[in-house]
């Protein structure tokens, strides 16, 4: 069934005014940034996802794809900016078949208030939208209650003081594309060094008036270091209380098996060790 | 299901208004305007040894999502003489709320200091162990907001570690860790120092497989899984970074080694 | 005389403030407070309403400061003396802090004290009353009753009634006057001499143990058999308890201790050569 159920909404409320503490919103810390340069805009994000002050994603994607040349940096809860931006490349995409035009930044954002508007900030995102269209290139940011911004440079999430700071004593007018993308990363390091929320790499987007590149760890000033001591165990080193062994006879019986070949006996696929 | 689903929003009425809220209810939970506690976050470790004691604290200092500073010990060096505390041999790690563990520090450090002056002989670490246990109690129903860890050598010269809760509890251990990163970094130390769940490899199946008894181990293990630790908390820990300070207490002195860690 | 005289010829001024010897009586009293049992306060109209807001995570997990919290513990009387058997894990929270807490106190030779609720509380006042029982003895040329002693404890807890002290503790000891005997104080006062006790989190499932089995003319190596299963059994049911079994026993020429026992292979142990626990699986197919 579709829209969101408020039937716990007054219990909370009176539960709060009884002196219970409401759950705390999961403010998922993050710096993201945006600026517009001659002939574009720049878009840049951290990659820390966290649950309360443990890590959860040392390297997970905030920048998300609207339309080709549109892209949305999202700070806030997680699954709202997701969602939302993933509902808003949707009816974008619908909107372009049905009008046969290019789509263009300001319907992206005039959607996304109209949508954050009327849930009251219950859904929160906070998004800064960036792309170019027939019009030119445009830079907004979006607040979960609807409010919007259309500035030269914006930041937003919990680095974005820090990152804000950066854009402040360095952002001149007309920058060029490589001096837009060095500002960008700049005031996103700021906000992975000096804001506990936000840590890892910095994602860029660059958007010109005919293509999109997205920069993937443009930057990885936080790698990780090998550790000093080996931990690996010795077999047997598990106490094993019954062991039953299924040969790949027996499994083909209900599923289809493929060799991957040149495996050593009895072991799998290597594991995938995130780099 | 319906009931369930209100398709209207919610609105202050006629539930609970926030402007309408009763300030304090009898009987419940109460809101206190009384909230003397920061956790400035962090971690702390000690490991001992069959001669020395490892201490090792990261010195980040946070509020909220706010790094207040870089190098901030929380490690502290407990007797000796003068502020430097030249030629001490115990170490206090604290860990919690900074302006706490400071009071705390001075606290003790006086104590050790007045003790060697009336006494005439070094307080042991036994002794200074019972006497922190009593100033956190002396604060039982004012905590201190902070978990302690009491470094040093015991009188026969083997690597002493005791270890508190914030009301003054204490037991003597061959390992702790307390603070931010401490549910990640212990079950790591119990199954690298006390071995648990681990079983000699060679020893039969079933009942009759034998645990790995743990043994003492040399400092230079003992080094690495600090590191190893801090660095691993670093990684997870938002709280936990900059830099990694360690105090190794021999019988030849307290040797302070530092390195940095991740700043993000 | 001199310093009579001394002390009436200083000018005016030289009388303000402190005295060296004042100063130094304030210092002293500073740093001896541990003795003088006045204990800091904070600045609230309701020191004990602070307290549970910031220690208490029964009333409120979110509560900032986590005091560590004791668990199982039984003790019980029989012909060969007190058997007297706890585990050994200090939870702060749904946080195990430690796996290794000595819950059996040695108050002295004769006197042991168990813990459970606070661990500090329990520690702090039961080398309180250690100091006490010694002090007794050099007063009277005699050891303490069991009696005497529980209550110099029960009645101390009572004088801190509502502040927020949390303890439940079992006095066991033998004295040529009362043979052995066995008390429970607890924080509110309470102070019961019985035959059998179990307090903590893992209370029941330890009564319910020792309750089917327990009779008065047990046998030494029976009743210490008895007191270790009957910890085994809330170690398996309560998640508040675990570790090691910490087990005692309580003669007349003094307590005797019978080890720390790891309730890992006790577990299994029982399990697979007694076939007790056959709740647990430990085959595939069952």
């Amino acid at each position: 069934m579709p829209g969101f159920d408020f039937s716990n909404h007054n219990r909370n409320l009176a539960l709060h005014a009884k002196g219970v503490p409401l759950p705390k919103a999961t403010s998922t810390g993050t710096t993201i940034v945006g600026a517009l340069y001659d002939g574009g805009v720049v878009i840049a994000a951290d990659t820390r996802a966290t649950s309360g002050p443990i890590v959860a994603d040392k390297n997970c994607e905030k920048l998300h794809y609207i339309a080709p040349q549109i892209w949305c940096a999202g700070a806030g809860t997680a699954a709202d900016t997701e969602f939302t931006t993933a509902l808003m490349s949707s009816n974008l995409e619908l909107h372009s078949l049905s009008t046969g035009r290019k789509p263009r930044v300001v319907t992206v954002m005039t959607m996304l208030k109209q949508h954050l508007f009327r849930y009251q900030g219950h859904i929160g995102a906070y998004l800064v939208v960036a792309g170019c269209d027939p019009t030119g290139a445009h830079l907004f940011t979006v607040h979960a209650h609807g409010s919007t911004d259309k500035l030269p440079y914006v930041t937003m999430g919990s680095g974005s003081l820090a990152a804000m700071s950066v854009f402040e004593t360095q952002w001149k007018p007309n920058l060029t594309r490589d001096e837009a993308v060095k500002l960008c990363a700049n005031a996103i390091e700021a906000g992975i060094f000096n804001d506990l929320g936000s840590g890892s790499n910095v994602d860029v987007c660059v958007i010109t008036k005919d293509n999109t590149q997205l920069m993937r760890n443009y930057l990885t000033p936080n790698t990780r270091e090998k550790k000093m001591r080996d931990y690996k165990f010795q077999r047997g080193t598990t106490a094993v209380l019954n062991e039953k062994i299924i040969t790949k006879e027996d499994i083909t019986k209900y599923v289809t098996v493929q060799d991957m070949g040149d495996g050593e006996p009895g072991v799998g696929e290597k594991m995938e060790v995130d780099a | 299901m319906a009931a369930m689903m209100q398709s209207a929003m919610p609105t202050s009425e006629p539930g609970y208004s926030f402007s309408q809220a009763p300030q304090s209810v009898a009987g419940g939970p109460r809101q206190h305007g009384f909230y003397p506690y920061t956790d400035n976050g962090g971690t702390t470790l000690g490991i001992t040894g069959s001669d020395f004691a490892v201490l090792a604290g990261d010195t980040r200092s946070t509020s909220g999502y706010n790094i207040n500073s870089r190098y901030a010990p929380k490690l502290f060096k407990i007797g000796g003489t003068g502020s430097a505390n030249e030629g001490a041999r115990i170490v206090l790690s604290v860990v919690g709320f900074a302006a706490d563990g400071n009071a705390l520090k001075e606290r003790l450090d006086t104590v050790v200091k007045m003790y060697k002056f009336q006494h005439n002989k070094e307080m042991s670490v036994h002794a200074c162990a019972q006497r922190l246990s009593h100033i956190l109690y002396n604060k039982r129903f004012f905590p201190y907001y902070v978990h302690a860890i009491l470094g040093g050598l015991d009188e026969n010269g083997v690597g002493a570690l005791y270890s508190y809760d914030p009301v003054g509890s204490y037991e003597r251990e061959t390992c702790r860790s307390a603070g931010a990163a401490s549910s990640l970094i212990t079950p790591f130390l119990d199954n690298q120092v006390n071995l648990k769940n681990q079983y000699d490899p060679t020893s039969g199946s079933g009942l009759e497989k034998v645990t790995k008894a743990p043994q003492p181990l040399s400092r230079q293990t003992v080094e690495e899984l600090v590191t190893d630790s801090f660095t691993s908390a670093a990684e997870r820990q938002i709280e936990v970074g900059d830099g990694l300070q360690m105090f190794i207490i021999t019988k030849d002195g307290i040797e302070e080694k530092y390195m940095e860690l991740k700043k993000d | 005389m001199d310093a009579l005289v001394a002390q009436h010829s200083r000018s005016q001024h030289a009388a303000e403030g402190y005295s060296e010897d004042e100063m130094q009586q304030q210092m002293s009293a500073d740093l001896a407070q541990p003795l003088s049992l006045q204990f800091a306060l904070p600045p609230t109209a309701s020191p004990s309403q602070w307290l549970r807001a910031m220690t208490d995570d029964h009333s409120n997990p979110q509560c900032p400061i986590k005091i560590a919290h004791g668990t199982t513990t039984l003790a019980f009387r029989h012909k060969g003396g007190i058997v007297v058997a706890t585990d050994s894990r200090a939870t702060a929270g749904d946080w195990i802090a430690s796996q290794t807490v000595k819950k059996v106190i040695e108050i002295n030779s004769c006197l042991l004290g168990t813990m459970a609720g606070g661990a500090a509380d329990c520690q702090y006042w039961l080398a309180y009353l250690g100091m006490q029982c010694r002090l007794h003895e050099l007063r009277h040329k005699r050891r303490i009753s069991v009696a005497a002693a529980s209550k110099i404890l029960a009645n101390l807890v009572y004088s801190y009634k509502g502040m927020g002290l949390s303890m439940g503790t079992m006095c066991a000891g033998v004295t040529p006057s009362e043979g052995p005997a066995l008390y429970y104080i607890d924080s509110d006062g309470t102070r019961l001499a019985g035959n059998l006790f179990c307090v903590g989190s893992g209370q029941t499932f330890a009564y319910g143990v020792l309750d089917a089995e327990y009779h008065y003319d047990m046998e030494d190596a029976e009743a210490l058999e008895l007191g270790k299963r009957s910890i085994l059994a809330a170690t398996h049911r309560d998640a508040f308890s675990g570790g090691y079994i910490n087990l005692y026993h309580v003669k007349e020429d003094g307590w005797v201790k019978h080890g720390f026992m790891d309730t890992n292979p006790i577990f299994w142990e029982t399990k697979l050569k007694k076939g007790e626990f056959s709740n647990v699986t430990s085959k595939m197919d069952e």
